[in-house]
């Protein structure tokens, strides 16, 4: 079954960029919300997180802070 | 048994590694991530032959670049946690994932990490409105009150990244004396949404769940004074990731290798250093670079001594 991911960015966050570069490497669909425009967004990453910093990913309910490549690797089950 | 290890994938890591391939010299690069500390910069204008580059471009081609060599090995994604000296005069590097290699000689380019305040408030309120990526996160603060801590370059970068965003920013500078360059300081004085208050030591950071304030010691008057703002974010320097080597080589009282300035070597010959880890004076990509070229040219007249 495949994990719905999500990830909260802002259009400057390099690792934002990082994580979207590795999702599209790695063939795995998301969904993308711009928390710097999106305040309905940026509540529900705050809700999720516990906090404010970018990015927030959410990987079918396991929520991840910033971009860890391996930590994803494992959370995806793409090793 | 590799000839040479080179410790990092920033500007003088890469550069080491293009160098060494080109020398022959057997290498293995081990590299958490490659670019370095620009990564995070919106926008490098000072990188030599090019006008202007995003620090993610930036990495992107300085691993490209180091891929381009034909015959260098690269580990990346792991990170060193110790070198020992073994018996002759090779050594042992031991990386995080448990990995092991033996080496001729090691070139130390691991650069240097975020400082933190060491305040108390901070840690706890990390990610709730204290604020270390200011490219990642200045978009956050809409309409926000926020303080920049620190006027190295970093620091005035941060507030140039807060300008379309914020809507009053205090940057505090510890002395009299803005470190930056001239340039970028001239930007933000201009802009009308930044205080600038000097002398001011930032000694808690205020809030429950998320920051509320600042509370500073303004060494002119010296009085405590208090902020309200709805973030914090740090920007004053960066410590040398050198604990790896620590009981090998010299260090200096900030945790810089001391280097012969010459030729890169540090106090025990077999391990050189360059870039930010290394006590050069000035902490910049294009004298990173050179310096790591310097170190493994010198490191290619070692072993063909030591044959």
């Amino acid at each position: 079954m495949t994990k719905q991911v999500i990830i909260y960015s802002t259009p400057t966050c390099v690792y934002c960029k990082m994580a979207k570069e590795f999702f599209q490497k790695n063939n795995v669909k998301y969904t993308e919300h711009n928390v710097a425009e999106d305040d309905a967004a940026r509540e529900e990453m705050v809700n999720k997180s516990h906090q404010l910093g970018v990015p927030v990913i959410d990987i079918g309910g396991e929520v991840h802070v910033g971009f860890n490549r391996a930590e994803l690797e494992r959370s995806l089950g793409l090793r | 048994m590799y000839d040479l290890i080179i410790i990092g994938g920033g500007p003088a890591g890469v550069a080491a590694g293009v160098y060494a391939d080109r020398k022959k010299i057997r290498t293995l690069l081990i590299a958490e991530s490659f670019g370095g500390q620009s990564l995070v910069s919106a926008d490098v204008q000072n990188w030599i032959g090019t006008k202007s580059i995003s620090g993610l471009d930036l990495a992107k081609n300085l691993e490209e670049h180091l891929r381009a060599q034909e015959e260098i090995e690269i580990l990346d994604g792991d990170l060193v946690m110790k070198v020992e000296k073994l018996e002759g005069k090779s050594f042992k590097v031991i990386t995080k994932n448990g990995k092991f290699f033996e080496t001729k000689t090691v070139l130390v380019c691991s650069g240097s990490h975020h400082k933190k305040l060491g305040i108390p408030g901070e840690e706890k309120l990390n990610g709730k409105g204290v604020v270390y990526c200011s490219t990642c996160d200045a978009p956050l603060f809409g309409g926000k009150v926020v303080a920049v801590v620190g006027a190295g370059n970093a620091g005035l970068e941060a507030a140039r990244d807060l300008f379309p965003y914020a809507n009053k920013i205090y940057l505090l500078i510890r002395s009299d004396k803005v470190k930056g360059d001239p340039v970028t300081f001239e930007e933000v004085k201009i802009n009308p949404k930044v205080e600038i208050i000097y002398q001011a030591e930032a000694r808690e950071v205020l809030g429950k769940g998320f920051v509320t304030g600042l509370k500073y010691l303004d060494k002119i008057n010296n009085q405590i004074k208090e902020l309200k703002l709805d973030g914090i974010f740090v920007e004053i320097g960066s410590a040398p990731n050198s604990d790896f080597v620590k009981d090998l080589v010299k260090i200096d009282q900030w945790g810089q290798i001391v280097v012969d300035h010459k030729t890169q070597m540090s106090s025990l010959p077999g391990i050189w250093a360059a870039g930010d880890v290394s006590d050069v004076l000035y902490k910049q990509n294009n004298i990173s670079a050179g310096d790591a070229v310097k170190g493994v040219l010198n490191i290619y007249d070692y072993l063909n001594k030591n044959k």
